[in-house]
């Protein structure tokens, strides 16, 4: 290869799902020799997986350049994919994923949607799915847009490629990397998304147990937090907190109005141990939202709320700024 | 090269490409007869019209004008904030960008300033608004803020204000606190004072508020409130709502015990449960008391360094006296 600087850094993170290495390898290179700029590969093995890696050592061998990290346990692969760009020396980073999705001669077409975008993300299209799955995802990116406003149609789909500055705004831990466009565009990212067409060898034959949907669930809910309440959990749970609070209170006034007016025994109710620990739960909720306003404001000071473009001044050109150095100059010449 | 500006006004622009060529030529029209070093800082909230492009020419042409964009629009207080941050002057002066507030106000302001307040708050006598929608809303919100927060402020919605850089400069200012700016300031304790200033009726776009603000208000304030009064000292704050839940834990839990009584010492559990409930909720709180004290003691934000220049900065302040 040339001497000349990285400009693109391929970035494969390898979990528990992959197809043969040599088939992967092959289809990937055609697709980035298109680029026709320097580029450099890196793979990132998430935790011990020793066949592969000796399929890898057998490519080195044959001196095919590429750098290999490996992990000790399995962090997940946003964890994987932050790792490997720590090692990424491109101004462009491309992840693909270690199975086939779409075909290699598509990278070409994210590279250039960058153009206009600092992220472009791939989606699949045409797709060939059952119409269970479809409906899986359409329900998926049906929630997620309720919650974040943002629509996307494949977050599936790991083949993207993004500007550095980006990956270095952005952390991503445990399996954020399928929300990096939401979270780009909550930075204030330009967020394309590429239509590219899907490898024949991508199948999907996971099988989804409740454990998955739950996760799902869980990673929705997690950034729907994220954007919308990070930095004013009060609101968040306050709003709970108060309606907890509220709910407990007035079955506790019924309680004591049939008490009075109806004499019926308040100390034998079960009732009021729900109304109790409704509002027992209520303030603590709301108390938890109090740490969390604490947690924010003194901390306020390091993570700022916007993200700047840019500064612009120009100190050269200006009419009015010529009349202090014209004192100045005046200033000179009397003494 | 030159010396660092005095004063600086702060202006943020969302969708005010009408008026921000406007605005400029009115702020320079209204400082240069000061005779005083000053400084413009744009903020671009993320506009979509031609805000940015216009700014961006007047920067071209202004050397004293500089220009923050940000990459999206991302609401007034950040916008403020940047501006501060941005800000090279000792003085910082706000302002709003859809030319309501008037720059000649900006001399009196000054002025106020050097009588030796940290902070001077415009109040907008004669509001050019519409009544239902906006003024009346302003005024209940205004008593409340004043009251809940105690810092007396006729007019928080304001944006004209000025501000001691090295005060305003050590507050966190996030969320959509940009009305509470006094209240905030208030943990650093400067002297505030209020000045009658003008208020012009919209001239070119449209406002960009509406009723359902008065929600986020609220909530807010509660925050305000919190944090203000509690900061500094979780624990206790936590321990004032423990108060309450004891009381009626231990009443709940004695009627119970009294109830056995006649019952022949049969225990009843609703009663004795509930009160049982109530107090370990104190104790759970108390234990949350003790986080916040944690988190207080690991953040930045300390109150003494606030303490410390309020106090440097006002002793040079009285000795110069009023002009």
């Amino acid at each position: 290869m040339s001497n000349a600087p990285v400009q693109v850094s391929v970035i494969i993170p390898v979990g528990e799902r992959r197809t043969s290495l040599g088939e992967l390898y092959a289809e990937y290179r055609s697709g980035l020799a298109t680029l026709q700029v320097p580029y450099e590969i890196i793979f990132v093995i998430d935790g011990p997986q020793p066949d592969y890696q000796q399929s890898l050592a057998a490519l080195a061998a044959d001196g095919e350049p590429f750098t290999i990290i490996s992990l000790t346990r399995n962090f997940g692969e946003a964890t994987a994919l932050m790792v490997g760009f720590e090692h990424a020396a491109g101004s462009v980073i491309l992840t693909l994923p270690a199975y086939l999705q779409v075909e290699g001669s598509e990278i070409d077409k994210l590279y250039a949607a960058l153009d206009s975008a600092d992220i472009a993300v791939g989606y699949r299209e045409p797709r060939a799915t059952g119409w269970f799955d479809s409906l899986r995802r359409q329900a998926f990116h049906g929630l997620l847009q309720l919650v974040t406003r943002l629509q996307f149609h494949d977050l599936g789909c790991n083949v993207r490629a993004m500007r550095r500055k980006l990956l270095e705004e952005i952390r991503l831990y445990g399996d954020q990397q399928r929300f990096l466009p939401v979270l780009a565009e909550r930075q204030g990212f330009r967020v394309a998304e590429v239509a590219v067409r899907q490898s024949k060898s991508d199948r999907h034959d996971q099988i989804y147990t409740p454990r998955n949907y739950l996760r799902g669930f869980l990673d929705i809910f997690t950034i729907f937090f994220l954007v919308r309440f990070t930095k004013k959990p009060l609101r968040f749970f306050g709003m709970i907190g108060v309606a907890t609070f509220a709910v407990g209170i007035l079955e506790l006034l019924y309680l004591v109005f049939e008490r009075i007016f109806f004499s019926s025994p308040l100390a034998d109710r079960p009732a009021l141990l729900l109304a109790s620990l409704l509002i027992v739960l209520g303030v603590q909720i709301f108390a938890l939202g109090l740490l969390g306003e604490l947690i924010i404001f003194t901390h306020a000071g390091g993570s700022k709320d916007y993200q700047v473009d840019r500064v612009v001044q120009y100190p050269g050109a200006q009419p009015a700024a010529a009349k202090p150095a014209a004192i100045e100059t005046s200033v000179k010449v009397v003494a | 090269m030159y010396s660092l500006p005095k004063l600086s006004v702060i202006v943020p622009f969302y969708n005010e490409e009408d008026s921000i060529g406007p605005m400029h030529a009115a702020i320079v029209q209204a400082v240069e007869p000061l005779h005083i070093a000053y400084e413009m800082v744009f903020v671009d909230d993320g506009s979509q019209d031609s805000t940015a492009a216009r700014a961006d020419e007047i920067a071209r042409q202004d050397a004293r004008v500089r220009l923050v964009k940000f990459r999206r629009n991302y609401g007034q207080t950040a916008a403020m904030a940047a501006g501060i941050q941005y800000a090279m002057g000792e003085i910082l002066v706000t302002m709003d960008g859809d030319l309501q507030n008037d720059p000649t106000d900006i001399a009196r302001l000054l002025a106020k300033m050097a009588e030796g307040y940290d902070m001077v708050v415009g109040w907008r006598y004669k509001r050019q608004d519409k009544l239902l929608s906006r003024k009346v809303p302003s005024v209940i919100a205004n008593r409340l803020i004043s009251k809940v927060t105690g810092v007396s402020i006729t007019d928080n919605g304001c944006s004209l204000k000025a501000f001691r850089a090295s005060v305003i400069k050590n507050i966190p200012l996030y969320s959509e606190m940009h009305r509470f700016i006094p209240a905030m300031a208030s943990i650093a304790g400067p002297r505030i004072a209020e000045l009658k200033v003008k208020h012009h009726a919209r001239q070119f776009g449209k406002s960009k508020y509406g009723l359902s603000r008065i929600y986020k208000v609220l909530l807010d304030l509660m925050v305000i409130k919190t944090i203000s009064s509690f900061t500094s000292r979780p624990l206790l704050w936590f321990s004032l709502l423990c108060v309450p839940l004891t009381l009626i834990g231990f009443l709940a839990l004695a009627g119970g015990l009294l109830a056995a009584v006649p019952a022949g010492g049969r225990l009843s559990l609703p009663l004795t449960g509930s009160g049982i409930i109530f107090l370990t909720a104190a104790v759970t709180l108390t234990a949350s008391g003790t986080l916040g004290e944690l988190i207080y003691k690991l953040g930045d934000v300390r109150p003494e360094d606030f303490a410390r220049l309020t106090k440097e900065l006002r002793a040079p302040q009285e000795r110069a006296g009023s002009p």
